[in-house]
């Protein structure tokens, strides 16, 4: 559905997206991560055409961007970082605007209308003043607004920042709910939200693709083998031999307080192991959880410099 | 086309939810009215009927001095608030041309130009039911009116597509605005050439504008106010294509 083909952008010297490609298959929901200044809100502005890229094609939808720039935008809901819309309409005076700059048939306003309003749930401020609406209401007219022309593909920088916990949730509803008949390309700088909603993460650092993949797949490819913590009461001296001794396991390192951590092979989980030796060997088992490592680590990892270079080409 | 009447009909809704649109016409109206009390004050005097009162209402410099002024709180909003606020990505990301857009934001700004002075024209009538009226002469000194004013505005929005912000817009179109009225005033302090002194002659709204009040229309002031707007629509146009460069 999207293709971007050596996408790049120059400001004065130095690449801001430096030789971006990748393909995005229709029903995707594609995360944009990476701290701030990766380049994210410059490769979006690119793929839109708001911005003229340096050099590189997009193609979306089987428009190219250079060939016909204008159907390109019909094909597009972009919603820009920080919401920008009119303080002084009402949000259906909004939503009319926005059908009529995007080219809706006047004979499809009411139907549309009714569908964003109701998708995005909006109804009981369909008649406010914008400027007097809550952010979590202004990102959601935001969307609405990006939806109105049924656009195939939604670009959508950072939708959550800036809302309360609750608001962030229910943004975050109504784009996997999204996703399910748009392609969808957002990009944040919050984890757990990547790790929610989309199906597809690219973590981008100084205008390049570091790492691509799902979130879990990003997790062991990057992490390693995944971590068993092991809590016992009353172990041996030499516990950790015997935990590395088990079935699949790696690696068994002891830490204080009898928490043990095992790492092991992902197809071999050493847990069943674990809990007869420990019965064997009359140790009382307090504690046998997955280490479950985050997006988190594999961010910071990847975006610190040094770590990234090796890392990029471990990938 | 539908994309053009809804940029009009946002910049319109944007007037009119401002309380500068009110102060604007509020302040208009007052000094039209205090202006036109005091043209007919003098004019009722005996011996002074050599002017008539379209001339000394509309030929006099009030409406210069006043417009001067006027027309960048008008256009200063047009693109620069746009920019400031980032509503010009989601514009400029939908399916409408740069041209499009200024085209909107032109005529919506000389509606609202043209809506100050529509109740004028109750002056007119009031002097209608006590003489008679040259309606040849009215007819032309409201469309030097409306040339002028087009002028104007297209060089004010044109200075809101330079800066996101409102103030220096509208700083740069007063700048632009007294260049373009006030050269040919200072002809005789600037310019020795007479050759040149004669284009800056032709370029002198002010008598442009004393001579529609007498209901003369002049294809070549006409043509000047004309193709300067032009002018400054098309440099609009491509300011806002060059933006997106930035």
């Amino acid at each position: 559905m999207i293709e971007v083909e050596n996408l790049t952008k120059i400001y004065v010297d130095s690449p801001v997206v430096d030789r971006l490609s990748f393909f995005v298959p229709e029903g995707q929901i594609l995360g944009f991560l990476g701290p701030n200044g990766a380049g994210k809100t410059t490769a979006m502005r690119m793929m839109t055409g708001f911005l003229p890229a340096t050099s590189g094609e997009v193609v979306v939808a089987g428009i190219n961007l250079d060939a016909d720039p204008v159907g390109l935008r019909r094909k597009i809901g972009y919603l820009p970082e920080n919401v920008p819309l009119y303080p002084e309409l009402r949000v259906e005076e909004y939503l009319r605007f926005r059908a009529d700059v995007e080219g809706v048939p006047r004979a499809e306003f009411p139907g549309r209308l009714d569908y964003v309003i109701e998708r995005c749930m909006l109804s009981d401020v369909s008649r406010q003043v914008i400027g007097t609406l809550s952010k979590g209401f202004r990102q959601r007219v935001g969307l609405a607004g990006a939806l109105i022309h049924e656009p195939p593909v939604l670009i959508l920088d950072e939708p959550t920042v800036g809302l309360d916990p609750n608001q962030i949730i229910k943004v975050r509803e109504l784009i996997t709910e999204l996703g399910q008949d748009h392609t969808v390309v957002l990009s944040t700088h919050i984890l757990p939200e990547v790790e929610q909603v989309c199906e597809r993460v690219f973590i981008i650092d100084n205008g390049r693709i570091v790492a691509d993949g799902t979130p879990d797949a990003l997790r062991t490819r990057l992490i390693g083998n995944p971590v068993v913590r092991v809590e016992v009461k009353g172990a041996d001296v030499d516990a950790v031999e015997s935990l590395g001794r088990l079935p699949g396991v790696v690696a068994a390192e002891g830490r204080t307080n009898g928490v043990f951590l095992v790492e092991h092979l992902s197809d071999a989980d050493p847990r069943e192991a674990v809990f007869h030796l420990a019965v064997e060997r009359g140790w009382v088992l307090i504690g046998l959880t997955p280490e479950q490592a985050t997006l988190e680590d594999v961010f910071v990892r990847l975006t610190t410099a040094d770590e990234a270079a090796s890392m990029a080409r471990e990938v | 086309m539908k994309a053009f009447s809804a940029v009009v009909r946002r910049e319109l809704i944007a007037y009119f939810s401002s309380p500068l649109a009110y102060i604007v016409m509020a302040a208009f109206l007052l000094l039209q009215g205090a202006l036109f009390a005091l043209i007919i004050g003098y004019l009722s005097q005996p011996g002074q009927s050599s002017l008539s009162i379209l001339q000394a209402f509309f030929g006099g410099t009030i409406f210069f001095w006043f417009f001067l002024v006027v027309a960048p709180l008008i256009t200063m909003r047009l693109v620069a608030e746009e920019r400031r606020s980032g509503t010009i990505e989601v514009l400029l990301t939908s399916p409408v041309t740069e041209a499009q857009v200024i085209a909107g934001k032109f005529s919506a700004a000389l509606a609202f130009y043209l809506a100050l002075w529509l109740p004028t024209v109750v002056y007119v009538l009031m002097i209608k039911s006590q003489a008679s009226v040259d309606w040849g002469a009215v007819a032309a000194s409201y469309l030097g009116v409306a040339l002028i004013g087009a002028l104007f505005v297209s060089l004010g929005l044109f200075a809101s597509t330079l800066t996101r912000n409102q103030i220096i817009a509208a700083v740069l179109a007063f700048t632009g605005l007294i260049i373009l009225f006030g050269m040919p005033l200072l002809r005789g302090l600037l310019i020795s050439s007479s050759g040149f002194g004669a284009v800056i002659d032709h370029a002198d709204l002010w008598q442009h504008m004393a001579d529609y009040s007498k209901g003369i229309v002049d294809t070549r002031y006409v043509a000047y106010e004309l193709s300067l707007t032009c002018l400054f629509l098309f440099l609009s146009t491509k300011s806002l294509e060059l933006n997106k460069w930035r």
